[in-house]
């Protein structure tokens, strides 16, 4: 009986890891696709064992050649991943010299050091891509500071706690996030459209998630605490606006954002997106509010704050988790949505982002389905990053907060 | 102390930004775009405006729409009241719906005053510049001159074997066909799917104008017609038994197709012919460069063969390919657009343009003999020219073409029957016309 | 723990509102002045950006307008809605949605509920596993369904074909023959969703408490039995919540039959309402009339959304 119990538990194993094969198969194909040479793409029969070639990722570059910067930008990021790993694993192992904390600042100050030198260099752009397609690292350089003053906080703690810990493991995080967007950012203005589009997308993407959960999250904490009149239907409301298929909403979207002359720029799709994201963003914020027990707030009005302070201090800091994961499920969102991004962006134009790109990359002679792969297999990677990053989160995100675990 | 480091930053920010400021204006030197479809002429387009920058300093961007989106994209910037593009180089059916839509600006003065059009080869005037046809008036210059023609393996049709094996199966020598029988005939000859080896690729796809430039001139060729020009009568012209014929007969040849055929456009049909798959391959000539080019074409680029596109039983018509260049009314370098335009019609400017691999629509260069022999296909290609035929060009195009796509599409894969397709295009384009006004008089 | 707090409605009543305070007027905002400015930008924002484009085309539903030209509007009643609703084509379109949404949200529920069954136990790496499953549902449609188009294609290097080569003497024509093109898109659909119906249907797994089992089993109860009376009624909430999302999406469905089956090939087999009526707006600029056709597909979805809510609060009224 006990022996039997235990087979059947291994068959569903073996059933389980079938079922993942399955599933991973076309992103597995989609890898190994992107680094075949064109002569083992079009083979009759698929080819599993191929020499790996890097020719379609070379595609994606530009066409006269990688800027040095990118290749120091892309060490320090492969640097902090990898000490991000490295802390991860031996976590309370090392002697108090190698602390979270000495290392996380020399290797900031190595970042923007890198950041100040890619400025120097760089910033007269040696090729130009389009008449508007421009970007400038100062922008990037600003970026940097914002997120390296963001990090303080982090910085002057020592290592004691887990949960400070796993705080201070985001000084490695965030410049290996903005350093990817310092590569991309170099690759563009070294010619490359394909890095061009995706830095839209990064740009798009952020700038309507900060304003969507900006919005939401004031929102979700007026419908979570105050008596509104009519709070059912409002909130119905908000999320009816998330139901409604794109095609139909793009139609007057269109016309009215060419009669305003807002196709085809950075500030018309981030409102777009904004707009379909502050509703995702209400409920699933509201979801993370709710949990916060009242008697915080109580305590922090007796102690003589206003209700608007109580919020930034009580409120804002416990629900830093919710926010951060409606971030990530609203980036997601932005990143790869296609319909809106289709019909309001031209080719070639200012705001293209990367989805309609891939998607009508055909190549001048014959379908590259190598370089298309390539170009997919970048865009997908960072969703798989964060994918396995908000695991704990994915149940909430996907309902809406419905549903919670 | 907090507020000393916040201040330091926001003034470092500050400094920042103003050092960045004057950057975004030192690239204000004039630059054109173009937009075209994506495809090696664009290459070669891009190629040659160098001269142009090289002789004003006026910067020149080829944008490449890729061609299943190339309708759409153009059309949605252009509705967008876009400024993006400056010139346009747009198909030759666009002509009707971008000058009563006002996309287009009006050339005819200008063009009189600076353009010699008689050293333009005159069909290609009508054909991409003139709209209505026959009145003088002119929406665009040509810039490219195509033609639909076919590419064939050499090696295949050469070989002593095969040529014993053709003649003795259907009793006249392989060579290239002249009819559409005896494309049938070779197609079929050639089909082996245990060897990987087909027939023919052609186009079949539901993309753009696929099935459409594909079919049409199959369809005029065994007798069949759009309709009439003069009254825009369709019933009775499209549905006709012989472009049923004409449908069927298309269908057919999917049998000595690869089995992906139906979703054939120029890419997958190229794909096709360059992995060494099918024997012959229908293409516009605009695209065999590729077909030559031993980068991309591994296997044949040395052995294969050009002919034009073969006769049907009632006559011998080609679809027109090819495009004209248009000065978009949201553009604001209306005239340094006119300026590009009035160097690229320069003799020499075309010749370079014919070298390089563009279809010139310059008369003498065009029929010069250097032309002629600048590539393997070019004489194929230049004798195509009597036969060309077009699509309809007026305002509702669009909707015509759409319609021809999903019936075509269905009868091609089975869903509806040739006559059912061609009664329901037919239908569906009175209704259109009607729609629009063309029976009111 | 997954608690299944609210089934999406009564997801309100979680806390109690804070009573009015009206007395802070000396420290800041008021409560009213904080509510308004904290809702306000929310309101407005959806209010420009989807009730009035909404409204406009309402408005544009009833003229015949063509963006495309340069006339203006012009006043035509519902003439566009009825020359819709006589067309048999467009009927056609809703079929064949109505046909992918059924087998699509059909082979998502069984596969997903399915994996979530085999899923929920204890093992190793659990975690790492159920993410490696959810990965497909994070990914954009459009992206991955242009790379199906190779995976499924019967010509070159076609690895489904091939994975199914031993059984089959020739290839299958994924989008090539109309009668199977259809099941190429649900493939793809389910490959993208199934794991959501997985995700959720594991929640509701696991928050069946073991005792009920552990009393079932006490009473000899069969496999079946168990399944039928605990697992089912407490996990069905949960399931339909899935239901409702899928069935809504995938009557939006456009972005994977615009490139996989290259605008709903072929013919118009895989043709889904969206896909049309992208076309009649983007490519025939027949604006009043693909405006009519919007608030068509719309008025469908609010229905049907209205009868899972409705359904939803009969099954949680029994439970």
């Amino acid at each position: 009986m006990r022996d039997r119990k235990r087979f059947g538990h291994y068959l569903i194993l073996a059933f389980v890891a079938v079922a993942v094969i399955i599933y991973i198969t076309p992103i597995y194909w989609i890898l190994a696709t992107s680094l075949k040479g064109f002569a083992d793409i079009t083979t009759k029969l698929p080819k599993f064992v191929f020499k790996v070639s890097l020719e379609n990722y070379q595609k994606l570059m530009p066409s006269e050649g990688v800027p040095d910067v990118t290749h120091i930008f892309l060490v320090e990021v492969l640097v902090g991943l990898l000490l991000f790993g490295f802390f991860t694993l031996f976590k309370g192992k090392l002697p108090r010299a190698v602390s979270l904390r000495n290392l996380g600042l020399i290797w900031n100050g190595i970042f923007v050091l890198t950041c100040l030198y890619s400025f120097l260099t760089l910033s007269p752009l040696q090729t130009r891509l389009q008449t508007d397609a421009r970007f400038n690292f100062p922008l990037l350089i600003i970026c940097t500071v914002i997120a390296y003053l963001l990090m303080a906080p982090f910085k002057k703690t020592n290592g004691i706690t887990s949960q400070t810990v796993k705080k201070q493991r985001l000084v490695f995080v965030l410049p290996s996030v903005f350093g990817t967007i310092a590569i991309c950012v170099a690759l563009a203005n070294g010619g490359s459209k394909y890095f061009y589009q995706l830095l839209n997308s990064i740009i798009i993407g952020g700038g309507s998630t900060i304003l969507a959960v900006g919005l939401g999250t004031l929102a979700a904490y007026a419908f979570s605490r105050f008596d509104i009149a009519g709070k059912d239907d409002l909130l119905f409301f908000i999320l009816s606006t998330r139901m409604l298929p794109p095609v139909v909403v793009v139609i007057p979207i269109y016309l009215m954002y060419s009669a305003l002359g807002l196709r085809d720029t950075h500030f018309g799709l981030i409102l777009l997106y904004t707009t379909f994201n502050v509703s995702f963003a209400v409920w699933l914020m509201k979801g993370f509010i709710d949990e916060i027990p009242k008697e915080y707030e109580d305590a922090a009005l007796v102690d003589g704050y206003s209700r608007f302070q109580t919020f930034l201090k009580v409120i804002l800091p416990q629900s830093v988790t919710g926010i951060a994961a409606t971030a990530v499920f609203c980036l997601i969102t932005a990143w790869n949505e296609f319909a809106f991004a289709l019909v309001l962006t031209e080719v070639g134009g200012r705001a293209v982002t990367a989805p309609p790109s891939i998607t009508s990359a055909t190549g001048s002679s014959g379908m590259d389905w190598g370089k298309i792969a390539a170009g997919t297999f970048v865009f997908l990677l960072p969703v798989a990053v964060f994918t396995f990053l908000m695991r704990s989160h994915l149940l909430r995100g996907v309902t809406f907060g419905a549903v919670k675990k | 102390m907090k507020s000393v480091r916040i201040s330091l930053v926001l003034a470092l920010i500050l400094a920042l930004a103003f050092v960045s400021a004057p950057k975004a204006d030192n690239h204000q030197s004039q630059s054109l775009t173009i937009v075209w479809a994506e495809w090696d002429p664009a290459n070669y387009l891009q190629e040659l405006s160098k001269d142009f920058t090289a002789e004003t300093g006026i910067a020149v961007d080829v944008i490449q729409i890729p061609w299943p989106n190339f309708q759409d994209k153009v059309f949605t910037a252009f509705v967008g009241k876009s400024d993006l593009y400056d010139i346009v180089i747009g198909d030759s059916q666009w002509l009707g719906r971008n000058s009563q839509g006002k996309n287009y600006i009006n050339l005819t003065d200008w063009i009189n005053e600076n353009i010699d059009v008689a050293s333009i080869y005159g069909p290609a005037m009508t054909a991409f510049a003139e709209y209505p046809k026959g009145s003088g008036t002119y929406w665009a210059l040509p810039a490219e001159v195509d033609a639909a023609g076919y590419v064939y393996r050499k090696d295949l049709f050469e070989d002593p074997n095969e040529m014993k094996a053709f003649q003795a199966k259907y009793g006249y020598a392989l060579a290239p066909p002249k009819t559409y029988d005896q494309l049938r005939d070779i197609a079929e000859f050639f089909t082996r799917p245990d060897q990987d080896l087909y027939g023919i690729a052609t186009w079949y796809s539901k993309e753009y104008d696929g099935i459409t430039m594909g079919f049409q001139q199959v369809m005029w060729s065994f007798g069949g017609a759009y309709g009439d020009p003069e009254n825009y009568k369709v019933d009775g012209y499209i549905n006709t038994e012989d472009a049923a014929k004409a449908l069927e007969f298309y269908t057919d040849l999917l049998k000595f197709s690869p089995p992906d055929a139906p979703n054939y456009y120029w890419a997958e049909t190229l794909n096709a012919y360059n992995s060494g798959k099918v024997a012959m391959a229908m293409n516009y000539f605009a695209f065999f460069p590729a077909v030559i080019n031993p980068e991309v074409n591994k296997i044949s680029h040395d052995k294969s063969g050009f002919f034009i596109a073969p006769a049907g039983p009632k006559g011998h018509y080609i679809s027109i390919g090819g495009q004209g260049m248009s000065i978009s009314s949201y553009s604001k370098n209306k005239d340094l657009a006119k300026q590009y335009m009035k160097w690229f019609m320069q003799k020499p400017v075309q010749e370079k343009w014919a070298m390089l691999g563009g279809f010139t629509p310059h008369k003498e260069v065009l029929q010069s003999d250097t032309f002629k022999t600048a590539t393997p296909f070019n004489e194929a290609f230049a004798a195509s020219f009597p036969y060309l035929r077009d699509f309809w060009a007026v305002p509702e195009y669009a909707e015509l073409l759409e319609t021809c796509q999903t019936n075509w599409s269905q009868a091609i894969s089975g869903i509806k029957s040739a006559k059912e397709a061609l009664n329901a295009i037919a239908r569906k384009h009175e209704e259109i016309f009607e729609d629009a006004g063309y029976y009111d008089e | 723990m997954a608690s299944l707090l609210a089934a999406f409605i009564n997801n309100m009543q979680t806390t109690p509102p804070f009573p009015r305070v009206k007395t802070q007027t000396s420290r800041g905002m008021s409560d009213y002045q904080l509510k308004m400015a904290f809702i306000m930008p929310t309101m407005i924002l959806l209010i420009l950006m989807n009730i009035f484009p909404l409204l406009w085309s309402l408005y544009l539903s009833f003229h015949r307008y063509k963006a495309s030209m340069p006339t203006p509007p012009k006043f035509i009643g519902v003439r566009n809605y009825s020359r819709l609703l006589a067309d048999p084509e467009i009927w056609g379109y809703f079929q064949t949605t109505a046909y992918f949404v059924l087998l699509a949200v059909a082979a998502q529920f069984f596969i997903g509920f399915g994996l979530a069954l085999l899923l929920n136990r204890d093992f190793r790496y659990k975690g790492f596993v159920t993410t490696m499953l959810l990965l497909p549902m994070m990914l954009s449609p459009v992206v991955v369904g242009l790379f199906w188009r190779f995976i499924l294609s019967s010509d070159n290097a076609g690895l489904l074909n091939y994975f199914l080569s031993p059984f089959l003497k020739s290839p299958i024509g994924w989008t090539t023959n109309p009668k199977v093109a259809m099941l190429a898109v649900v493939i793809v659909d389910t490959w993208m969703w199934s794991p959501f119906m997985m995700l959720i249907a594991l929640a509701g797994l696991s928050a069946v408490p073991k005792s009920l089992y552990e009393a079932a089993d006490v009473d000899r109860a069969s496999a079946w039995f168990k399944f039928r009376w605990i697992t089912l009624p407490l996990v069905s909430p949960l399931l339909l919540i899935a239901l409702l999302f899928r069935t809504m999406d995938a009557f939006k469905m456009f972005d994977i039959v615009y490139v996989l089956t290259r605008e709903g090939g072929p013919g118009t087999a895989t043709e889904t309402v969206s896909m049309n009526l992208y076309k009649l707006a983007f490519r025939n600029y027949n604006t009043g009339k693909a405006c009519a056709m919007a608030y068509i597909l719309l008025i469908i979805i609010v229905a049907l959304s209205n009868i899972y809510v409705k359904y939803l609060n009969r099954v949680k009224g029994e439970a």
